[in-house]
């Protein structure tokens, strides 16, 4: 490990003993919310710009973003049960002992977003959308999937901060969201410091041994990576509980509309910026 | 749909989202994750064209890699007769 990424973990470490907090009291949760409000806000809703949502009335759009905040909190669920299982298989696992003090504060920190997440998804919405993904088992070249899990953990969590960030401070989005998305923000920073470091890290050690195919295969998983996670983002079942008919048709035409395409390049790009430098993915 | 259209419009799926599959592939039990046809990636679309083709949402939970294995067990696992 180097110093940098020793002294990364010993700073970020501090922070979290010093920002520990109860999960069960930092939300302020209504006991019923109208979804007649903005949950998601209007840009951020997988529809935003196309036709379908400009023929929709406010109060439509304003359900809408009520199941796009459900199927936003199911992904950073679903995302963080892997990523949850990923840390936990990693403690203490050799070659990762520098970093397992930090280790026990993502995990405990990932479970407090889920608890948040949750409770907000089967109070107000009676669901967690569920999880398409299924893994095939791969094999790797030595050290490909530690980098692997790491740098799609980064990938993952830098698109949602963007989302976050945004969210916590827009005051059209109802309170309980917004300080979903600001709790989320505060903790998440930190763990995207800390993915950024290992991330450099396990691909310094990898990349002068892993022969040019290697390199090349995870390049190409990567670029998948990235289209695969803004697929979740278009999700039919939000469009059937906002009412919508025909709600698969509306995700594909969404996907290729050129407004949605913008969003996710913006933001894309915002979010690759730690690898390209890098050279782990190509911009 | 009847059964062999179905096979085809996932066969047409595979192809187009994977343009290095050979032309006459692939065929109804070509082994389509071992040729790395289909990658786990892919599957979250994959399951969304065959919730379109059934025109009825499915239950994700519980899925293995093995129901992906060929056009068959996908044929099989998701329209059975």
């Amino acid at each position: 490990m180097t110093g940098d990424l020793a002294e990364t973990v010993a700073r970020l470490s501090a922070t979290s003993r010093r920002a520990y907090q109860n999960p069960y009291e930092a939300i302020a949760w209504p006991e019923a919310l109208d979804r007649r409000q903005w949950f998601t806000l209007p840009r951020f809703v997988s529809l935003y710009g196309t036709p379908t949502w400009e023929a929709m009335t406010e109060d439509e759009q304003k359900v809408l973003s009520f199941w796009e905040a459900v199927n936003f909190y199911s992904l950073n669920i679903h995302g963080e049960k892997a990523l949850m299982a990923g840390l936990a298989a990693r403690l203490y696992r050799p070659g990762m002992e520098a970093v397992a003090r930090y280790l026990h504060h993502f995990l405990d920190e990932e479970n407090k977003h889920s608890v948040w997440f949750g409770t907000f998804c089967t109070r107000y919405g009676g669901k967690v959308y569920p999880d398409r993904k299924v893994a095939f088992p791969q094999e790797h070249a030595e050290g490909e999937e530690d980098f692997l899990f790491f740098a799609k953990v980064s990938i993952f969590e830098e698109i949602v901060d963007r989302y976050n960030l945004a969210m916590a401070r827009d005051e059209r989005l109802v309170p309980v969201a917004r300080q979903i998305n600001a709790n989320h923000h505060a903790e998440e920073v930190r763990h995207l410091v800390f993915g950024r470091r290992i991330v450099e890290e396990l691909w310094r050690q990898g990349v002068e041994r892993w022969p040019d195919e290697v390199v090349d295969g995870i390049r190409a998983h990567l670029a998948a990576y990235v289209t695969a996670t803004w697929r979740e983002y278009y999700n039919p079942d939000v469009y059937r509980d906002a009412g919508l008919a025909e709600p698969w048709a509306v995700a594909r035409d969404a996907w290729a509309h050129e407004s949605t395409q913008a969003h996710r390049d913006e933001i894309t790009r915002f979010a690759l910026r730690p690898l390209a430098a890098a050279g782990m993915v190509v911009p | 749909m009847t059964p062999p259209e179905v096979r085809d419009a996932l066969r047409s799926w595979i192809r187009a989202h994977n343009p290095e599959v050979p032309e006459d592939e692939p065929a109804d039990d070509t082994p389509i994750i071992d040729r790395r046809y289909l990658t786990s990636l892919q599957v979250a679309d994959l399951l969304l064209f065959v919730e379109e083709l059934r025109q009825a949402p499915l239950d994700p939970s519980g899925l293995r890699p093995g129901t992906f294995r060929t056009i068959d067990a996908i044929h099989d696992a998701f329209f059975p007769s």
